[in-house]
């Protein structure tokens, strides 16, 4: 056990954090912000994609023979680290990045690999998830979304939801049913869809914050050449099991805790700033008790992401752990934003259209928006059952 | 970076578990409910295994290691109810390793390093909180050294101890200091506690004139950092077994919904259980994470060493009361019986989660550091 870091790893800490200084915005986090606009705020964050790639920064895990560094995981985490320390926006093309070019780096082509991750780590091409349909949630197998072969073409006939980032992509992984005589995890297939094809429609869907980041979308016979097939016809499950995976893994979840703890910080100091009676709204002994557990799981969730990278370093596989480490995160989270509202005490309700609320409403735009952590990249619910399943050996 | 145990640490463990599978049990625990308490073969046993020489420094005939390599076995420890005093031993040996004089560490560690010294920490005191300012018992000096009265609760196997090490405050306004003394030294009384976890046998401490000189002293003179180092230490100890204790409770209860059928099934396939065993196993892991980390600390004298050590004592404490009622709730009636004998683990968890400050002391010693990090406050 040792939390030193080596003299390359803390060359590559002080190369990067002298490249986000030069990079970023004077004031940047404390009085220079992104744009407020969504759209304006997404190509904002696009553009910053593109400086970071421009920089050498993007997609840093990605094998050199791509584009990347082939960064180590002890760099991965660094990378997370100091990008959030300078409260650097995060690149818009979080999916392409993280979940698509994972994928075909596992199961693509070759020739899909030089086709598709060049633009993804430039940032040319923006990429979207379309996984989930309405029917078809929790029991994502249970798909219907069907892709029929026609000559060298599929032809797609169905609807997606909660696709993030659509109405800013170029480009989809569409999970499709190609067999539906097969038992439903054997019919599914992973494929590669051009948004800009003929009879693709979507449709922002408003969320609970307000904002408009995901979206419903449409497949009205929509072309896509067979050669956008990724491994095996029918053999999608599996690929997708892939994506998921990474989505739940500690890098992903790394990134978000340092994330979590500035938010953290920020109560605190809100916390101890905020008027109440006689005193601060710190000075309030339930309050401090409730933000000294956030301090403590949000600390353990950082932790737990260094055990997990440590196992991995010595090679030891990727298993459905990352449901705990995801299960773990998202309701300690959520109790965060919680404990948030409550050390606001009596401003609580003002949200940041009002002048008086604290922290210009950060909090209570963060506690609508946590809502979505259990929910998103497999239920708590889901969740479970694979830890219980899966690591625990409980039967079905 | 690497938060991880090494080959030679992982396979201590597995020795350590298997040893202790071999040679103590339930049963054995549930025969030592009577006498005095002490399972002196466990005891040779453990330091036949190496436990007492680890933290003691080659030079004194240990093995020079520290509490990242106990970690793993401290955890098996907590895992089989091994009872006291082995946790309050390795407390006190590290803070002799840390503050006793040379002279000390030549009579002392050699012996401690071949089992031969039982050493209990002597803190509570029953109109104390958790803080170590609270400690009431104070050492006035008379002759060449001190005299000690008052009296400590929750000492643990007092009566078999080799030594008790006394934390006290010595003058009134002086600093806080840690005593070594003998069970049966002039003016100790001793009087056994009736306890939640009748296999920890704890013990009041009765102080009437009790003299003490310098060598009695651990470093020769009081100071502080002794006794707040050994707080940490033992808190860190009660953490990790607290932690080993939640890892046992969760495979016997996982086994229990495996076998166990209603309505004919295995309620293990109910996700009423299932879903409870999930929340169980993340919490433990978590456990886990927070626990070596503060071990971690402990080795080093990190900077945040008091931080980690308060977030894992919390953390794992809030814990094993999650884990040992939920582990009775599985286990249904049978849970609540006496014969099945899950009830010891959640005595144990119990005492241990009291011990050297509990949840909400701990969290409110995070948010203390935590504030001080952030320069919030320092106008």
């Amino acid at each position: 056990m040792d939390f030193t870091y080596s003299a390359k790893d803390a060359a590559f800490r002080d190369e990067l954090r002298a490249w986000l200084a030069a990079n970023l915005p004077a004031g940047w986090g404390e009085t220079v912000f992104g744009p407020e606009d969504e759209d304006e705020n997404a190509m904002f964050r696009l553009d910053w994609e593109g400086k970071l790639y421009a920089g050498g920064w993007n997609g840093i895990a990605w094998p050199v023979k791509y584009g990347g560094r082939g960064a180590s995981l002890v760099e991965q985490a660094i990378f997370a680290e100091e990008m959030a320390r300078a409260r650097a926006p995060e690149g818009l093309n979080i999916i392409g990045r993280n979940l698509v070019a994972t994928t075909l780096l596992h199961h693509g082509s070759e020739e899909q690999r030089q086709r598709y991750l060049p633009k993804i780590i430039s940032g040319e091409e923006v990429w979207c998830q379309g996984f989930s349909e309405p029917n078809a949630g929790s029991d994502l197998a249970s798909i219907r979304c069907r892709a029929v072969r026609e000559g060298d073409h599929f032809v797609i006939n169905g609807q997606k939801i909660w696709t993030s980032f659509a109405q800013y992509a170029q480009w989809c992984i569409l999970l499709a049913r190609t067999d539906t005589d097969l038992p439903k995890h054997q019919g599914i297939s992973f494929l590669l869809v051009d948004m800009s094809t003929p009879g693709i429609s979507i449709r922002p869907l408003r969320q609970i914050s307000g904002e408009s980041e995901f979206n419903e979308t449409f497949f009205d016979n929509v072309k896509v050449p067979v050669a956008n097939l990724v491994g095996d016809l029918n053999g999608g499950w599996k690929i997708a099991m892939t994506t998921l995976a990474y989505e739940r893994g500690p890098e992903d979840a790394l990134g978000r805790q340092i994330h979590f703890k500035q938010e953290l910080d920020a109560l605190i100091e809100t916390a101890a700033t905020l008027k109440r009676g006689k005193g601060t709204a710190i000075d309030d002994p339930t309050v401090r008790q409730k933000l000294a557990k956030s301090v403590v799981e949000i600390e353990v969730m950082r932790l737990n992401c260094l055990r997990a990278f440590s196992k991995a370093l010595k090679g030891k596989p990727r298993g459905p752990e990352a449901s705990m480490n995801k299960l773990y995160w998202s309701h300690v989270t959520q109790n965060m934003y919680e404990t948030a509202l409550e050390a606001l005490g009596p401003l609580a309700p003002l949200d940041g259209g009002d002048p008086l609320s604290p922290g210009e409403g950060r909090f209570q735009l963060s506690f609508l928006r946590s809502k979505a952590f259990t929910i998103y990249s497999g239920s708590s619910e889901i969740q479970r059952n694979i830890i219980a399943e899966r690591v625990l050996g409980l039967p079905k | 970076m690497d938060f991880d145990f090494s080959d030679e640490q992982y396979k201590f463990q597995e020795t350590t578990r298997g040893l202790l599978d071999k040679n103590y049990d339930l049963d054995r625990l549930r025969k030592l409910l009577v006498g005095d308490g002490l399972d002196r073969e466990l005891w040779d046993r453990l330091a036949e295994n190496g436990t007492f020489s680890l933290l003691v420094p080659e030079e004194h005939g240990g093995m020079g290691l520290g509490f990242v390599d106990l970690s793993l076995v401290l955890e098996e420890y907590g895992r089989a109810l091994v009872p006291a005093p082995v946790g309050e031993t390795l407390t006190a040996t590290d803070a002799i390793v840390r503050f006793g004089t040379d002279e000390q560490k030549q009579r002392l560690l050699p012996l401690i390093a071949e089992g031969k010294l039982k050493i209990v920490p002597a803190i509570a005191e029953a109109e104390a909180g958790y803080d170590p300012t609270d400690i009431a018992v104070t050492a006035v000096p008379s002759g060449n050294g001190w005299s000690i009265s008052g009296r400590k609760v929750l000492v643990p196997h007092a009566a078999t101890a080799d030594f008790i090490m006394l934390a006290a405050r010595f003058s009134e306004d002086g600093p806080l200091g840690l005593a070594l003394i003998e069970p049966d030294r002039a003016g100790v009384s001793l009087r056994e506690h009736s306890t939640l976890d009748p296999s920890s046998r704890f013990h009041e401490l009765d102080l009437d004139s009790v003299a003490v000189v310098r060598d009695d002293i651990v470093g020769g003179e009081p100071t502080d950092a002794s006794v707040t180092r050994l707080l940490d230490a033992g808190g860190v100890i009660a953490a990790t077994m607290m932690t080993g204790i939640s890892g046992k409770v969760l495979d016997t209860s996982v086994e229990y919904a495996k076998q166990r059928t209603q309505f004919g099934k295995q309620i293990g396939s109910f996700q009423a259980i299932k879903h409870r065993c999930a929340d169980m196993a993340v919490a433990i892991d978590a456990s886990r994470s927070a626990a070596y980390y503060a071990a971690w600390a402990l080795a080093e004298e990190a900077p945040d060493r008091a931080r980690a050590v308060s977030m894992a004592k919390s953390y794992c404490g809030d814990t094993s009361r999650f884990v040992c009622n939920e582990g009775v709730q599985i286990h249904g009636g049978m849970g609540f019986t006496w014969e099945l004998g899950l009830h010891f683990y959640l005595r144990r968890a119990k005492v241990l989660e009291y011990s050297y400050g509990d949840a909400a002391y701990h969290r409110e010693r995070v948010l203390a550091e935590t504030i001080d990090e952030l320069g919030i406050g320092m106008n």
